[in-house]
């Protein structure tokens, strides 16, 4: 039994049955597709469940037509690594939110060069400011794309 | 008619047109490679500057840059499995597996190759349909617009693993996307569903939110992971012979690109099916070419197949489009809509007219999207050496550049920083589907034909009751149907009984 593929099913359940149970108390035609998509959802996680809980491991035969993951890295450096790719991105997510795009992303591609990719400071300096200026110049300069400031800037009232 | 073929062409080949042409084609190739800008954002942007010109001029500038955005989105979803536009995330599938196995140069060819006949094919299609298209399209009102969404969500049996286990999940992935895809407010009661009390969720799940998360997040992490370039450690192809094995791949697979043109220009013509729809086709149709389940497990591993029929059907669909846009002034996608204000603003009505008044016009339409098409992909392919070396770069200096282009894409969808969560949360969950092997591919099908589903199936019941059921087109879908849903199994079928042990 594969812990993490046993807690993929019992998700998709909780979701199916969230959707079932918020959907119980609309009108007739809001409820009916949600519900016909619903249940059916519950029905084949939980077969899929008991085939992860039960079953034979999963072989891969027929596998689906997909992305597959690297084989050729360890499977808990793969771990700790992919832990880290989204930090970065929840990281830079959270700097737009505080200072707004035009701050984050030069602040964002700095960090991720120098401290993630130990790029050399004048490289990742260099680097940085070419970044930022496809940025201002096409988005900003060129495409006019509104950016909101970030939540610092509005409570500094700058 | 003849005339007017040749005075559409000379109107397009005037030097202010054709001017025009080449700015709409360099605006539409940024366009296309910038992920979440999308075709019909810019043709909007860009209608306000049309005032000014003649009608062959304006339409030679939108459509060559509409044209063009379709055709360079593919560059971005082959190179860094980032989709360029919605409607080119099929192609990801396919196209990174081969970049990241040292093809890119081999995948682009054939996607530019298979983009520039589909192109052909759909502009082809415009110039011989519209005297005969009238019928076709009043032949399909809602149940046979409902059927024809069907067959799409049909195509999972092909988009999923074979076996039992394979199919229940490619079947869930399906059914999650079709519940996702109801989030928001219900279109005939008005009713609020799943909106959890935020105002961001009452228009529902944008598509490119979603989709780049769902494409590009688990390919960064993936490139994280591995720590190399996009292409491993592997040495730089010998790319001008990767381009090259790529255009002679289209011509190996001339037929499948062929039948993938006529299912893009097929559901460009049904007004409301959507350009993404037509790649998602094109592509389980590529898979369910496969002779045999050993010949189709290349497929989402880099398949040459995967890329050529999503790119041939992405840009027939263009020729499709314009059908009902110029013959009746239905539009049959957002960018058309916005297009038939480009004839409103020329003071051109579509329709009877533009068969006959403004015939010259309507072949000059046809004449831009064959030429933007050749000029772009025989520019392409010059540059396309330079492009795909970017693959040979070191993972670690593409991956905030690749991060930028993702959220600044995701932002253009509402311009709010719900976006760039909604990106995140799905870029997680698809991670998770791929680490489990949850196919991704049906998810999508079901995310996108979700709301179409939905109301028409309401309009159908609404107006016939259930005696829609017994409309001829719709008898027709439906057998067409369970022929798409009973392929695979009749496949493995007859593998089993071909196979040594039972011979």
């Amino acid at each position: 039994m594969h812990k993490g593929r046993v807690l993929f099913c019992v998700f998709l359940i909780a979701v199916a049955a969230y959707a079932v149970w918020a959907a119980v108390g609309w009108t007739f035609k809001a409820k009916l597709f949600p519900l016909t998509v619903s249940i059916p959802l519950i029905v084949l996680a939980a077969i899929q469940l008991v085939a992860e809980i039960f079953g034979k491991a999963d072989t891969g035969e027929g596998q689906a037509v997909d992305l597959e993951f690297a084989s050729d890295v360890a499977p808990e450096l793969a771990r700790r690594r992919a832990i880290r790719a989204f930090l970065w991105v929840g990281g830079f997510i959270l700097l737009v939110y505080l200072l707004g795009f035009p701050w984050a992303v030069p602040i964002f591609v700095f960090s991720y060069l120098h401290l993630q990719s130990r790029i050399g400071l004048p490289v990742s300096a260099a680097l940085t400011a070419a970044t930022w200026l496809f940025f201002y110049g096409l988005f900003q300069r060129l495409l006019h794309l509104p950016f909101e400031d970030g939540v610092i800037q509005t409570w500094l009232g700058v | 008619m003849f005339d007017a073929l040749i005075d559409g062409l000379w109107l397009v080949l005037q030097w202010k047109a054709f001017s025009l042409m080449m700015v709409g084609m360099l605006l539409g190739f940024a366009v296309g490679l910038l992920p979440g800008i999308g075709g019909a954002a810019t043709l909007a942007l860009m209608l306000p500057f049309i005032f000014k010109m003649a009608p062959a001029e304006a339409f030679a500038f939108l459509l060559g840059m509409h044209a063009v955005a379709a055709t360079t989105g593919d560059i971005t979803s082959i190179l860094f499995g980032v989709p360029g536009e919605a409607i080119s995330a099929a192609t990801v599938v396919d196209g990174y597996p081969m970049t990241k196995r040292g093809e890119a140069g081999r995948a682009l060819g054939a996607a530019l190759t298979s983009s520039l006949l589909g192109a052909l094919i759909g502009a082809g299609a415009l110039a011989l349909a519209i005297p005969v298209v009238r019928p076709l399209v009043l032949t399909f009102g809602s149940p046979e617009l409902f059927m024809l969404a069907i067959i799409g969500i049909s195509c999972i049996t092909s988009l999923s693993g074979a076996g039992a286990r394979g199919q229940i999940k490619g079947f869930a992935m399906g059914l999650l996307g079709l519940l996702l895809s109801t989030i928001g407010q219900e279109r005939q009661s008005g009713s609020l569903r799943f909106d959890m009390g935020m105002m961001y969720l009452w228009d529902g799940l944008d598509f490119v939110p979603v989709l780049v998360g769902i494409f590009a997040i688990p390919e960064i992490v993936d490139l994280a992971i591995r720590g190399t370039a996009i292409a491993g450690e592997r040495q730089p192809e010998n790319l001008k012979a990767g381009v090259m094995e790529g255009v002679k791949d289209t011509f190996r697979h001339y037929w499948l690109v062929f039948r993938c043109s006529v299912i893009g220009v097929f559901v460009g013509i049904l007004p409301g099916a959507g350009g993404g729809v037509a790649q998602w086709m094109a592509y389980a149709h590529a898979v369910q070419s496969a002779k045999n389940t050993k010949d189709r497990e290349g497929f989402g591993k880099g398949d040459i197949r995967g890329v050529l029929g999503p790119g041939a059907a992405n840009n027939s669909k263009e020729g499709g489009e314009l059908i009902p846009t110029i013959a009746f002034g239905v539009p049959g996608s957002g960018a058309m809509a916005i297009l038939l204000g480009g004839f409103l603003i020329m003071g051109i009505i579509p329709g009877p007219d533009m068969l006959t008044k403004h015939l010259a016009i309507t072949f000059s339409m046809v004449w831009t999207l064959v030429i933007a098409n050749i000029i772009t992909v025989v520019l392409c392919l010059l540059v396309l050496d330079q492009l795909a070396k970017i693959t040979y770069v070191r993972g670690g200096l593409i991956i905030p550049f690749v991060l930028l282009l993702v959220f600044v894409g995701s932002y253009t969808a509402n311009g709010q920083i719900a976006d760039l969560i909604v990106t995140f949360i799905f870029g997680l969950l698809s991670y998770f589907m791929v680490l489990y092997g949850w196919p991704r591919p049906p998810f999508v099908l079901g995310f996108v034909l979700g709301k179409v589903i939905e109301t028409y199936l309401f309009i159908s019941v609404s107006r016939y009751g259930f005696t829609w059921l017994r409309h001829p087109v719709v008898i027709t879908l439906i057998v067409l149907m369970v022929i798409i849903i009973a392929y695979p199994y009749i496949q493995q079928r007859r593998d089993r009984l071909r196979s040594p042990a039972n011979a």
